[in-house]
C-alpha cells in the first residue's frame, strides 16, 4: 500500500470541496470493502482518500414514497436488504442485495460504493505480470486468450472483456433507476443505464461521472412490477461468490394472465449492467409458460460473444432468465 | 484444593481448549508482538522460469522505515534444508534468495524488513527485477513435462510398483471391464491461519514461533541451513490454525527471517499473504489415474490396474503412494500399480489432507461404481460382495477391518434400501434430480517414535509435556481424556504442552499417526507414573495424596515409545527431526482405517446446481479417543471432500505458469450454505493388536472416498459419469437438454 492523504468530511459540500482540492487521483471512501482491497493490491493507488461514511446527506433510504423509492448512496447494503417493504414490494431489489458478498461485507458496504465496484477479472486484480488495459492502459488484455470463464459475453471490446460484477446495479437497471450526483458544477441526475461505460478503447474509464462528482442518491420509480420481481443468481457456491450469471426480472400480468409490463436484465455476463429489451419484447403479451420463459431467455442471450471457457453461460443464462421469469410470474399480481 | 478421584464420573469430552480458541486467548505464532518487532514481506517473481538478469532494490530500500532488503545479491549464508521427502527438512529443497535462478512463478526474490507492515508491503512492491525468461511447463498437458517412472527413479521398497499376481492376464480374460481415466486438479490447503513466523535471537539461541505440524524439522532444518547446533534452536508452536499437510516441514521464509533477525538484532515477523500462499509452499499435485477393472460373470472383481501420474517440481520428486490403498479396498486377487512423476516448473507439491488417498479413491471408487453398473448390481451390495479380511498385497490379515459394518450401518442410517438403481429415476418434490452415491475409503495406519513426560504435582494436577502438535484436530483433548480416564481425575486438572522443542522431540504430526503415537507415549508414561507413585496399574488415583506420600513436591515419569517393529535406530532417526514411519504393514498384520460414505445430491433440473443436502459417514478408526473432536474431524473431512469434488481447483494459465485464482474468492472453498446434514458414526472397536489403547488414525480417512460418493451420486442423479474434478455447473449442464 502507498501512503495517501486522508480527509474525513461531515457534509456533502465538504466532500465536494475536499474531492476537488485533492485532485484527480483522489478516491471516495465509504464502506471501504472494495477500495481497501484494491489499495492493498496496489491496483488503486490514490493520492488522497476522502472519507464520506459519516456524511448525513448520503445516509438513509425511504421506500414509502408514492412515486419513487429513494436510496441514499451511503445507506448500508444490509440495512436496505432487510427493509420489509422492499422485500414485499420489490423482492428483486432486496434479493440482489442479499445475494451479494457476505453479511459482514453487507454491514459495511454502501449502495453508492457498490454501484462502482470494480471488476473481479483475475488478470485485472492479479497485477504483474498480467497484461490489462483497464489497470495499465495499452498493456493488452490477458483475458482474451486466457482463462476467461468469468469474462463477458456482452459489451466487450478488443481492449477488455472484464465483467461488471455488481448485483444491485443489475437489478436497478431493470427498474429504470435514476442516479443523483453532486459535483463542483452542482447537482444533476442521469439514468443508471448511463452510469457505466462499455470498455471500448478506454476500459480504464468505467463510468460517466465528471471529475469530482459524488453519487448522492439512487431513485427507483414506483411500479407494480416490483411485486412480480425476482433476482436469481447462479454462482460457484451458495454464498459469498460473484455471479456466473444472474437475472433480474420484474413484470405485471393483465387480466388474462398475459405479461403486461416487463423488465429483464442479466448480470455476470456483461461489461456493464445489461438490460435485455429483446427478452422483454419476447415475453410481453404472452402468458408465462415453459416455452415463453425459455424464449425470453433465448432472446436475452442472442448476440452473445463467448470466449474459450464461458460459452456455457449462454445456455445457463437462458435457463436462469427462464427460471427468473417463472418465479417473478408466480409473485406477480394479476 | 486437590481434585477428588472420579472413577464413577464420566469424563468431560468437550474440547479442552475451546474457550481459549474462541475467545482469542490462544496465541498463535504471528499473534505475538514482542518489543522492537520488525515486519517482513516478500517480493516474488513474475515469470514462469528463467533467471534474474537485474534486481533493483533501491526504491524499496528508500521507503521510509525500511530496515533491510535481503536477496541473492547479498550472498546469504544459508544452505538448502533439503526436501522433507528426500531426507531433508524443507517444504522443498530449493531455497529462494540464494541465486538468480527462477524455478516457478511466485518464487520469492527478496525479503523486505521494515518498522511497519505497511512500509514493508509498499517496499516489496517496489522491488524491480528484469528477467531472462525460459520456456516452462505448468500443467500435465504442457509440452516440456518430463515423465519418470517412480521405481526407476527412486528405488525404495515403499515406492516400488505393485504387482500382485498377473493383473494384465486376469483383466484380459475377465467377463466385465471398466477402463477409464480420472483427473484430479491441483488443490490448495488454505488453512485459516496463514503461514508465518515470529523469529528472534536470544544470544546464540534462535527462537522460532511458527504454526507448524513439525517443530522438529524446523529446528533441525534451521540448524542445517545456518550451520548451527540444533540445541541452539527453539521452536514453539502451541497452536496451529489448520495444517492439512501444508505446515509439515520447514518453510522457505524462516531461514531468511533468522538472518534478518540476527542482522537487525530484533525480532522479525512475517505473515505470508493469502495470495502469495498459493506459490509460497506446497499444494496437492494434479494427478491423472487410468483405472482398469475386471470382474467375472458373477460380479466378483478379479483384476485391477491402477496407473497414475502426478506433477512434481523440477527440483524435487514428491513421491506417489496412490496404489497403497486402492490395492487394499477389496479382495482383488490380481493387482498392478504403476506410478509416474511428471516434472514441471512449479514449487514442490506436497501433502494435502488425504494426499494420495483422496484422488486415488475418487478414481478407483468411481470405477468400481461403473463396474457395478456394468454388472447390473446395486453399488452397495457389489462392494459388500467384494470385501476381504486379508490384505491382498501382503497376504497377512488386517489387524482390524470393519468396513462391511461401516457400509451396512451407513446404509441403514441413510435409508439406502429405498434407492432405485436406474440413474435419473429419483426426483424430489421440487423437481430436482436426486442421486444417492456410496464409496469407501481407507488410510494406512502408522505409528512414529514418540515421547511423553508427565509431572504429577502435590496440588493434584498432571502436567503432560509431549511429542505432538495441535493443529485443530484436538490433540489436547485426546490426551486430557486419556489421562483423566486413566487416573480418575478431571480433564481440566491436566495441563498439556505440545509443539515445543524445549520439552520433547517434536516429530512430524501428520498422516493420522498423531493420536496413536502420542497417546501411546502418554499411556506408557502413565504406567511409569503409577509405578513411581506405588499405585496399582489401574483404577482411580488421588494424585495429590500419592505425591505428598512420596515426600516430594512432584513426581515425574517419562516414556519413549516406538511403532511396532521399530528399533532404537528409528528413535535416533526421529530425534534428528526426520519422519520415521512404521506401517501399514507390520509383522504379521496390516493396519488401515476404513470409512464408508453415503451422499445424497440434488441437481436442479434447469440451472444444474448440485446441492448436497446430506451425508452419512461411518468410520472404523479403532477406539474413538475423543468423541467430540473425532466427530468434528469427520465432519471436516466430509466438507473437504465436498469442496474437492464440487468446488476447488487451482487454475493454471499455461502462458504464465503458477496459479491464477490465488484468493479465497476465486478458489472457492465451501461455505456453510454449501453444507447440509452431516451424520457421523463410528464402529468404535478398539484395535488392540495395532495399538495399546486401540486407536487408529481418523483425520485423513474421513475425507477419503467422499469425492467418489459425490460423483457416484451425480451419476445416479443424472445418468452422466463425471471423471474430472471438480464437477461444476457447466459439466452437468453439458449433459442435459433444454
Amino acid at each position: 500500500m502507498r501512503p495517501f492523504a486522508y480527509t474525513k468530511v461531515e457534509t456533502l459540500a465538504e466532500a465536494v470541496d475536499a474531492l476537488a482540492a485533492a485532485g484527480p487521483q483522489a478516491r471516495l471512501l465509504a464502506g471501504g470493502t472494495t477500495l481497501y482491497d484494491l489499495m492493498k493490491l496496489e491496483i488503486e493507488t490514490p493520492s488522497a482518500v476522502v472519507d464520506v461514511h459519516r456524511v448525513a446527506d448520503l445516509a438513509g433510504f425511504d421506500t414509502s414514497g408514492d412515486r419513487e423509492l429513494v436510496f441514499g448512496a451511503g445507506a448500508r447494503m444490509a440495512d436496505v436488504a432487510e427493509d420489509g417493504r422492499l422485500r414485499r414490494d420489490y423482492p428483486a431489489l432486496s434479493e440482489s442485495l442479499w445475494r451479494a458478498a457476505s453479511q459482514q461485507l453487507r454491514n459495511m458496504a454502501t449502495l453508492g460504493g457498490n454501484l462502482l465496484q470494480r471488476t473481479r477479472c483475475p488478470y485485472f486484480r492479479g497485477g504483474e505480470p498480467f497484461a490489462c488495459n483497464k489497470r495499465s492502459p495499452g498493456s493488452g488484455c490477458a483475458a482474451q486468450e486466457g482463462l476467461d470463464r468469468s469474462n463477458a459475453l456482452f459489451g466487450g471490446s478488443e481492449a477488455c472483456i472484464a465483467v461488471y460484477p455488481g448485483d444491485w446495479a443489475t437489478a436497478l437497471v431493470a427498474f429504470d433507476a435514476e442516479v443523483d450526483v453532486h459535483g463542483p458544477g452542482g447537482a444533476r441526475s442521469l439514468p443508471l443505464a448511463r452510469l457505466h461505460r462499455e470498455p471500448g478503447d478506454t476500459p480504464q474509464h468505467e463510468h460517466n461521472l465528471a471529475p469530482g462528482e459524488i453519487i448522492t442518491r439512487v431513485r427507483v420509480p414506483v411500479t407494480p412490477a416490483g411485486r412480480g420481481s425476482a433476482y436469481l443468481k447462479i454462482r460457484d457456491r451458495e454464498s459469498y461468490a460473484f455471479a456466473l450469471v444472474s437475472a433480474a426480472v420484474a413484470l405485471t400480468l393483465d387480466g388474462d394472465g398475459r405479461v403486461d409490463e416487463c423488465r429483464i436484465a442479466v448480470g455476470g455476463v456483461a461489461t456493464r449492467p445489461w438490460r435485455v429489451p429483446a427478452a422483454e419484447q419476447a415475453l410481453r403479451g404472452n402468458a408465462i409458460t415453459e416455452a415463453s420463459a425459455r424464449a425470453a431467455g433465448e432472446a436475452a442471450f442472442t448476440g452473445a460473444r463467448p470466449g474459450r471457457a464461458n460459452a456455457f453461460k449462454i445456455e445457463l443464462g437462458t435457463r436462469t432468465v427462464a427460471d427468473a421469469v417463472r418465479l417473478a410470474g408466480s409473485r406477480a399480481v394479476g | 484444593m486437590s481434585p477428588e478421584p472420579q472413577d464413577t464420573q464420566p469424563v468431560d469430552t468437550r474440547r479442552v481448549d475451546a474457550r481459549e480458541k474462541v475467545t482469542g486467548a490462544a496465541l498463535y505464532a504471528t499473534d505475538l508482538h514482542p518489543d522492537q518487532l520488525a515486519h517482513a514481506t516478500l517480493a516474488t517473481a513474475t515469470i514462469g522460469r528463467g533467471r534474474i538478469a537485474e534486481l533493483d532494490v533501491s526504491a524499496a530500500a528508500a521507503v521510509p522505515g525500511v530496515l533491510l532488503v535481503l536477496s541473492h545479491l547479498d550472498h546469504l549464508d544459508l544452505q538448502s534444508p533439503g526436501f522433507v521427502m528426500g531426507g531433508g527438512y524443507g517444504v522443498q529443497s530449493l531455497q529462494p534468495l540464494l541465486d538468480d535462478r527462477i524455478a516457478y512463478r511466485g518464487q520469492a526474490i527478496a525479503l523486505v524488513v521494515a518498522e511497519t507492515l505497511t512500509a514493508a508491503t509498499e517496499a516489496a512492491n517496489l522491488v524491480r527485477a528484469r528477467y531472462e525468461t525460459e520456456p516452462f511447463a505448468a500443467t500435465l498437458d504442457s509440452p516440456g513435462v518430463e515423465r519418470l517412472s517412480q521405481p526407476a527413479t527412486i528405488p525404495l521398497p515403499f515406492l516400488a510398483d505393485l504387482d500382485v499376481g498377473d493383473a494384465e492376464s486376469a483383466y484380459a480374460t475377465a467377463a466385465l471391464h471398466v477402463d477409464a481415466t480420472y483427473d484430479q486438479p491441483a488443490q490448495h490447503q488454505n488453512p485459516m491461519e496463514l503461514i508465518g513466523a515470529t523469529v528472534s535471537w536470544r544470544g546464540d539461541t534462535l527462537v522460532v514461533h511458527e504454526g507448524t505440524q513439525n517443530a522438529g524439522a524446523i529446528r533441525h532444518g534451521l540448524a542445517q541451513q545456518l550451520g548451527i547446533d540444533a540445541a541452539n534452536v527453539e521452536v514453539i508452536s502451541p497452536y496451529t490454525g489448520g495444517g492439512f499437510g501444508q505446515k509439515n516441514s520447514l518453510q522457505i521464509h524462516i531461514g531468511p527471517l533468522a538472518l534478518a533477525a540476527r542482522r537487525l538484532g530484533r525480532p522479525v515477523k512475517l505473515v505470508v499473504s493469502r495470495a502469495q500462499l498459493f506459490h509460497h509452499t506446497s499444494f496437492r499435485p494434479a494427478s491423472r489415474h487410468r483405472i482398469r477393472l475386471g470382474a467375472d460373470e458373477h460380479g466378483r472383481m478379479v483384476a485391477a490396474i491402477h496407473e497414475v501420474e502426478h506433477q512434481t517440481s523440477r527440483h524435487d520428486l514428491f513421491p506417489l503412494m496412490y496404489t497403497e490403498i486402492t490395492s487394499r479396498l477389496y479382495g482383488i486377487r490380481d493387482f498392478r500399480g504403476r506410478q509416474t512423476f511428471a516434472r514441471m516448473d512449479t514449487q514442490s507439491p506436497g501433502f494435502m489432507r488425504a494426499p494420495f488417498e483422496h484422488p486415488a479413491a475418487f478414481a478407483f471408487e468411481s470405477a468400481v461404481d461403473e463396474l457395478a453398473y456394468a454388472a447390473h448390481r446395486d453399488p452397495l451390495e457389489f462392494r459388500l460382495a467384494n470385501d476381504t479380511t486379508v490384505d491382498p498385497v501382503s497376504g497377512e490379515p488386517f489387524s482390524s477391518r470393519h468396513l462391511a459394518q461401516c457400509l451396512r450401518r451407513g446404509a441403514k442410517r441413510f435409508g439406502w434400501s429405498a434407492r432405485q438403481q436406474r440413474p435419473a429415476s429419483m426426483r424430489a418434490e421440487d423437481g430436482s434430480l436426486v442421486g444417492w452415491g456410496v464409496a469407501v475409503g481407507a488410510y494406512p495406519a502408522s505409528i512414529v517414535p514418540s515421547a511423553a513426560h508427565l509431572v504429577a504435582g502435590a496440588d493434584g494436577r498432571i502436567r503432560v509435556e509431549v511429542d505432538g502438535h495441535e493443529m485443530g484436530q484436538g490433540i489436547r483433548s485426546t490426551i486430557a481424556i486419556l489421562v483423566a480416564e486413566n487416573l480418575g481425575i478431571g480433564v481440566h486438572d491436566v495441563d498439556i504442552v505440545v509443539g515445543d522443542t524445549r520439552v520433547a522431540t517434536q516429530h512430524l504430526t501428520a498422516g493420522s499417526w498423531g493420536t496413536a503415537s502420542t497417546l501411546g507415549a502418554v499411556h506408557a508414561a502413565l504406567r511409569a507414573l503409577r509405578e513411581q507413585l506405588g499405585m496399582d496399574t489401574r483404577g482411580p488415583v488421588d494424585v495429590a495424596s500419592a505425591v505428598r506420600a512420596t515426600g516430594r513436591d512432584q513426581v515425574e515419569a517419562r516414556a519413549e515409545t516406538l511403532g511396532p517393529g521399530q528399533t532404537e535406530q528409528d528413535a535416533e532417526h526421529a530425534r534428528k527431526g526426520l519422519p520415521t514411519l512404521s506401517g501399514p504393514e507390520f509383522p504379521g498384520y496390516s493396519t488401515f482405517s476404513w470409512i464408508a460414505h453415503f451422499v445424497e445430491v440434488r441437481v436442479e433440473p434447469t440451472t444444474c446446481r448440485i446441492r448436497v443436502p446430506r451425508v452419512v459417514s461411518v468410520a472404523d478408526c479403532g477406539r474413538v479417543a475423543s468423541p467430540v473432536t473425532a466427530a468434528s474431524q469427520v465432519r471436516g473431512g466430509i466438507v473437504w471432500g465436498i469442496g474437492a469434488s464440487l468446488r476447488e481447483a487451482g487454475a493454471v494459465d499455461p502462458r504464465y505458469g503458477g496459479f491464477l485464482n490465488n484468493s479465497l474468492e476465486e478458489y472457492p472453498v465451501p461455505v456453510n450454505a454449501d453444507i447440509g446434514t452431516l451424520d457421523v458414526d463410528f464402529i468404535g472397536e478398539p484395535d488392540l493388536r495395532f495399538h495399546p489403547v486401540g486407536v487408529k488414525g481418523l483425520g485423513e480417512v474421513s475425507m477419503v472416498g467422499v469425492a467418489a460418493a459425490v460423483a457416484n451420486a451425480v451419476f445416479h442423479a443424472t445418468g452422466v459419469r463425471h471423471r474430472r474434478l471438480p464437477i461444476r455447473i457447466e459439466d452437468v449442464l453439458a449433459g442435459t437438454t433444454a
